[in-house]
C-alpha cells in the first residue's frame, strides 16, 4: 500500500440502480498524491462507483472517505466544495454555453471563486487551443476539445483528487497523447487521480497502481511499475471473459 | 386603412404581454423541464396583489410600492409552489406527467382561493399614465405603450440575467445538462427554486400589466395561459428567445384573425394553426429535437 | 378474484333503488357511473397506453352535444341519438389522434389540451346550432314505450346508467386482456421494444384513443339525455379535473380503481358542497397528498390486503418496473 495517508478511502461500498445491485462491496484506496487506475470491462461498475463516489448516486451500504471525513451522505455540491472533483465520462457538456462561461461555471464553489480569473489562466495555459475558442459554444467544439473543457472545468474547482472517466472514448490518437500529457502535468502538480480507462497504454502511463473491477467487485490489485505490460493486462482481459 | 392600423397596434399589445408570459412557461420548462399549468393563475395572483397593495379600497399604498410589495410575496408563493408541488417529485420517471397534474390542482387552489380572498366582484388597477398619443399613424392609450415599452425593458433584463450573470449561466447549465452542473458544485435544487421564483414574478408582472387595461377576475389568467401555451409551441418549448419571437407572431396573428374572421372564430383559427404546425415541426415551429 | 368483486358490486348496485327512494341520492348514483364510465375509459389510454390525453373531456363533450343536437335540432329518436353519440367522439379521436400519435411527451398534452379548446371554441361560435354560451335546454328524455325513464325517483336512468357502466367495464376488461390490449401496454413499458417486434406505434396510439372515446362519448351522450341540457361547461378545466383526481386517486392502469374512486368523489364532494370554493381547495389539496403519498392510487391499498405471498403488488403508477 501506498506509505501517505489515503486521500480517497471506500470500505465494502455496495450500490446499484433501483433493484439492481452493481456494487458488491468494493474497497479502494488512492493515496494523497498516488495516481490510481481502474480497468476492467464495460459494465461492471466502475462508472457506478464513480457516481457513487462523487454523491450522484447513494451507497446502499458501506463507507466512503475523503481526507478523513465521512462523505457516504453527503451532496455532489458539498463533495465538490471539500475538492474531490469528477469528471463524467462521455461528457456532453453544456452545448449552448460558451467555453468561457463554462469554465467560469466551473469556480461556482465558494472555496475557489476569488481564484476564477488565475484558475483560468492556468486552464488555458495548459490547453492554449480552449483559449482560442473561448467564445464558441460547446455545442461546436469536437471531441477531444470538449474533453479539455471538461477536464479544465474540473481544475477550476482546484482538484485534491480528480477523478476521470473514460477520458479518451473515442478520440484520434494525436489527441490522447495531447491529454495523456496535460494530465500529467496536472497530476505532476500534486494533485491525486482516479482514473478509469480502456485504453490500457493511456492507463498505464498515468498511474502507479490499478484496481480490476469485475461483477462490482475489486478483483486484483496491481502495481504498474513491477513491471506489468500491455499483454499481461489483455490477459487478465480474457481471462475476466473466458470465465464468463 | 384605419383598421389595419389598430390590428397593428393590439396585435404589438397582445404580443408583448404574451412574450412576458411565454418567457416564464418556457423557462421553467427548459431548466425543470416541467410544464406549470400553473402560470396563468400565478399571473392572476400578481395582478390581484398589487391590487391589494396599491388601491385605496386595499391598502392604499400606491401603485409603485404596491408592485414592488407584490414581487416580494411573488418570489415567495413562487419558492412554496416549487417546494410543495413540484420538489417531491424531481426523481420519478414521469416527472413531467405528475407534475402537470400537482400544478394543475395547484391552478384549482389558488383560483378558488382568489375567489374566497377577494370575491367575484370585478377589479382593476389604476393606469400609470392617463391619455392617448399617436405616432406614425397608430393610436395607442399611454398606458398600452407603456406595456409595449416595458414588456421588451423586461425581456431585457431577463435575457441580460441568463446571460451574464453567475447565477443566470447557473440556471442555463443545470437546464442543459444536470449531471455536469451537480458535478461543478452546482446546487441544484436552490437553482430550480430560483427559476421557479423568477417565472412567477415574470407571471405577475404580465398581470399587474393587464389588470391595468383589463378587469382582474380569478380566471384572468386562463386565456392568457392558453396563448402563452400556443406561444411555447410555435417557439418550441426550448428556448425562451425563440418563445419571445412567437409571442409577438401569435399576437399579430390574432390580431389579424380577430380583423379578418372575427372574434368567434379566432381562437378556433389559432388551435387550427396550432395544431397544423406541430403536425409538420413536432417540436414547434422553431424548435430542435429535443 | 377481481371479477368476483365487481359482480358482488353489480347485484349490490342492482338492489340499491329498493333500499333508497330519495331520487337526490339516486341522482348522485347516476352522476357516479357517468363519472365512472368516463374514468375507466381515459384509465385506458392513460394508465395503459401512457397517452397523456388531455382532451379526453371533449370527447365527452361531443357526445354530449351530438346527442343534443340530434335530438334537439334533428328530432331524432333519443335511443338512437345515444347510440350515435359514441360514433362521433371515435371519429373526432381519429382527428385529434393524426397529430398527437407523432408526439412525445408535453406536447401530447398541449395539442389534446389545444383540441379540447378548439372544440369549445367551434360550439361557442356555432350558435345556431348549439345554442352556443347558453348550450341546449329540454332536450328530449328517454322512454321506454309510454314510461318515462325519469319516472318513480328516475328508477329507469339508474339502471339504465349502471347497465352502461357494466357494459363499459366489460368492454374495458376485454379490451386489456385482448392482443391489442397487450400490445397498446408493450409500447407503453418498452417502447422501442415493442417496435421492433413489430408492434405499429402510430396505428396502435391511434386506436387506443378510439377505442377509448367510444364509451365516454355515449355517456356524455346520457349525462345530456338525462339532465335534458348540455352547455359549454361540459369542457371545463374544472371537470378535466375531477376527473383527473378520480384517475389518480383510484390508481392508473387498475380500470376498478378509477370506478371506485369516481364514487367516492361524487358522493364526497357532495358532502363538501355547503362549503363552497373551499370544496375545490380540499380536493385540489387531496390530488396532492395522494399523488404524494399514494402513487399507486387506492387501489395499491386494495391489493395489499388481498395479496398473497409471491404475488407482484403493481407499483408506483400501477405498472411493474
Amino acid at each position: 500500500m501506498s506509505a501517505a495517508p489515503p486521500i480517497l478511502e471506500t470500505h465494502q461500498l455496495t450500490g446499484g440502480y433501483g433493484k439492481v445491485q452493481v456494487l458488491r462491496g468494493i474497497s479502494i484506496a488512492v493515496g494523497e498524491g498516488e495516481r490510481v487506475g481502474l480497468f476492467g470491462p464495460n459494465g461492471h461498475g466502475k462508472t457506478t462507483l464513480l457516481k457513487t463516489i462523487s454523491g450522484l448516486m447513494r451507497p446502499w451500504g458501506g463507507s466512503i472517505r475523503f481526507r478523513g471525513q465521512a462523505i457516504e451522505r453527503s451532496s455532489p455540491g458539498v463533495i465538490v466544495g471539500l475538492g474531490l472533483i469528477h469528471v463524467p465520462q462521455g461528457n456532453t457538456l453544456f452545448p449552448e454555453l460558451t467555453v468561457q462561461e463554462t469554465l467560469e461555471l466551473g469556480a461556482f464553489t465558494p472555496r475557489v471563486r476569488a481564484n476564477k480569473a488565475q484558475n483560468l489562466e492556468r486552464a488555458f495555459a495548459l490547453f492554449p487551443r480552449l483559449a482560442e475558442r473561448r467564445r464558441q459554444l460547446c455545442k461546436t467544439l469536437s471531441g477531444g476539445e470538449r474533453q479539455m473543457v471538461s477536464i479544465s472545468v474540473g481544475l477550476m474547482c482546484e482538484p485534491r483528487l480528480l477523478i476521470l472517466d473514460e477520458p479518451t472514448l473515442g478520440l484520434a490518437p494525436k489527441v490522447k497523447d495531447e491529454l495523456c500529457e496535460a494530465i500529467g502535468v496536472i497530476s505532476g502538480g500534486g494533485v491525486s487521480l482516479l482514473l478509469v480507462e480502456q485504453d490500457i497504454e493511456f492507463l498505464l502511463a498515468l498511474t502507479d497502481r490499478l484496481f480490476m473491477v469485475d461483477h462490482g467487485e475489486v478483483t486484483r490489485e496491481v502495481r504498474s511499475e513491477t513491471g506489468l505490460d500491455h499483454a499481461q493486462i489483455m490477459d487478465l482481459y480474457f481471462g475476466v471473459e473466458a470465465r464468463q | 386603412m384605419s383598421g389595419w392600423e389598430s390590428v397593428l397596434t393590439s396585435g404589438i399589445v397582445l404580443g408583448s404581454l404574451y412574450a412576458l408570459m411565454a418567457s416564464g412557461l418556457t423557462l421553467v420548462w427548459s431548466t425543470l423541464g416541467i410544464f406549470n399549468f400553473m402560470h396563468g393563475v400565478l399571473m392572476t395572483v400578481g395582478a390581484y396583489l398589487a391590487w391589494q397593495f396599491a388601491v385605496d379600497r386595499g391598502f392604499g399604498l400606491g401603485l409603485g410600492l404596491g408592485i414592488v410589495l407584490a414581487v416580494v410575496c411573488l418570489v415567495a408563493l413562487g419558492c412554496l409552489v416549487e417546494i410543495l408541488l413540484i420538489r417531491p417529485f424531481y426523481g420519478r420517471k414521469d416527472l413531467v406527467q405528475v407534475t402537470v397534474m400537482t400544478t394543475l390542482a395547484g391552478l384549482t387552489f389558488l383560483e378558488n382561493s382568489t375567489l374566497l380572498i377577494w370575491g367575484p366582484r370585478l377589479k382593476q388597477l389604476p393606469p400609470v399614465v392617463e391619455g392617448q398619443f399617436r405616432l406614425l399613424g397608430l393610436t395607442m392609450s399611454n398606458q398600452e405603450a407603456l406595456i409595449v415599452l416595458l414588456s421588451p425593458l423586461i425581456l431585457l433584463a431577463l435575457w441580460v440575467f441568463l446571460r451574464f450573470t453567475r447565477v443566470g449561466n447557473a440556471i442555463r447549465a443545470v437546464g442543459q445538462n444536470r449531471e455536469s452542473a451537480q458535478l461543478m458544485g452546482l446546487n441544484v435544487q436552490a437553482l430550480f427554486m430560483t427559476t421557479f421564483a423568477l417565472a412567477t414574478v415574470l407571471a405577475g408582472l404580465a398581470g399587474v400589466l393587464l389588470g391595468s387595461i383589463r378587469f382582474i377576475t380569478p380566471t384572468l389568467g386562463s386565456d392568457p395561459l392558453t396563448k402563452a401555451l400556443i406561444v411555447s409551441i410555435f417557439g418550441g418549448l426550448g428556448s425562451v428567445g425563440g418563445s419571445i419571437g412567437a409571442a409577438y407572431v401569435v399576437g399579430m396573428l390574432e390580431a389579424t384573425s380577430v380583423f379578418a374572421f372575427g372574434l368567434y372564430w379566432t381562437p378556433s383559427i389559432l388551435f387550427v394553426v396550432m395544431i397544423v404546425v406541430l403536425i409538420f415541426r413536432p417540436n414547434g415551429l422553431f424548435g430542435r429535437q429535443s | 378474484m377481481r371479477l368476483r368483486w365487481a359482480v358482488g358490486a353489480v347485484l349490490l348496485l342492482l338492489l340499491v333503488p329498493l333500499a333508497v327512494d330519495n331520487s337526490y341520492v339516486r341522482h348522485l348514483f347516476i352522476l357516479a357511473f357517468i363519472y365512472a364510465v368516463l374514468a375507466s375509459n381515459w384509465d385506458f389510454s392513460q394508465g395503459y397506453g401512457g397517452i397523456f390525453n388531455f382532451g379526453h373531456l371533449s370527447f365527452f363533450g361531443l357526445g354530449a352535444y351530438s346527442s343534443g343536437i340530434l335530438i334537439k335540432q334533428l328530432e331524432w329518436n333519443p335511443w338512437l341519438a345515444l347510440l350515435v353519440s359514441g360514433a362521433v367522439p371515435v371519429l373526432a379521436a381519429l382527428l385529434v389522434g393524426l397529430p398527437v400519435v407523432r408526439l412525445k411527451g408535453i406536447y401530447v398534452v398541449l395539442v389534446t389540451f389545444a383540441f379540447g379548446q378548439l372544440c369549445l371554441q367551434l360550439i361557442l361560435s356555432q350558435a345556431g346550432l348549439t345554442g352556443g354560451s347558453q348550450g341546449l335546454v329540454s332536450i328530449e328524455g328517454l322512454w321506454l314505450g309510454d314510461y318515462a325513464l325519469s319516472a318513480d325517483g328516475k328508477l329507469g336512468y339508474y339502471y339504465v346508467g349502471l347497465g352502461l357502466l357494466a357494459l363499459s367495464t366489460l368492454y374495458l376488461r376485454w379490451l386489456v386482456r385482448s392482443d391489442f390490449g397487450l400490445s397498446v401496454q408493450a409500447l407503453r413499458d418498452q417502447e422501442e421494444y415493442a417496435a421492433a417486434r413489430g408492434i405499429s406505434l402510430p396505428h396502435t396510439r391511434l386506436l387506443t384513443l378510439m377505442a377509448s372515446s367510444l364509451f365516454t362519448g355515449i355517456a356524455g351522450g346520457f349525462y345530456a339525455i338525462y339532465l335534458g341540457v348540455v352547455s359549454p361547461d361540459v369542457f371545463s378545466f374544472a371537470i378535466t379535473s375531477t376527473v383527473l383526481g378520480m384517475l389518480l386517486l383510484g390508481g392508473l392502469a387498475t380500470i376498478y380503481g378509477p370506478i371506485l374512486a369516481a364514487f367516492i368523489i361524487t358522493f364526497g364532494s357532495e358532502v363538501l358542497v355547503s362549503l363552497g370554493p373551499v370544496r375545490f381547495l380540499i380536493i385540489a389539496g387531496l390530488t396532492i397528498l395522494v399523488l404524494r403519498l399514494l402513487p399507486g392510487g387506492l387501489y395499491s391499498v386494495l391489493e395489499l390486503f388481498q395479496s398473497r405471498p409471491g404475488r407482484s403488488v403493481p407499483t408506483r403508477q400501477g405498472r411493474p418496473e
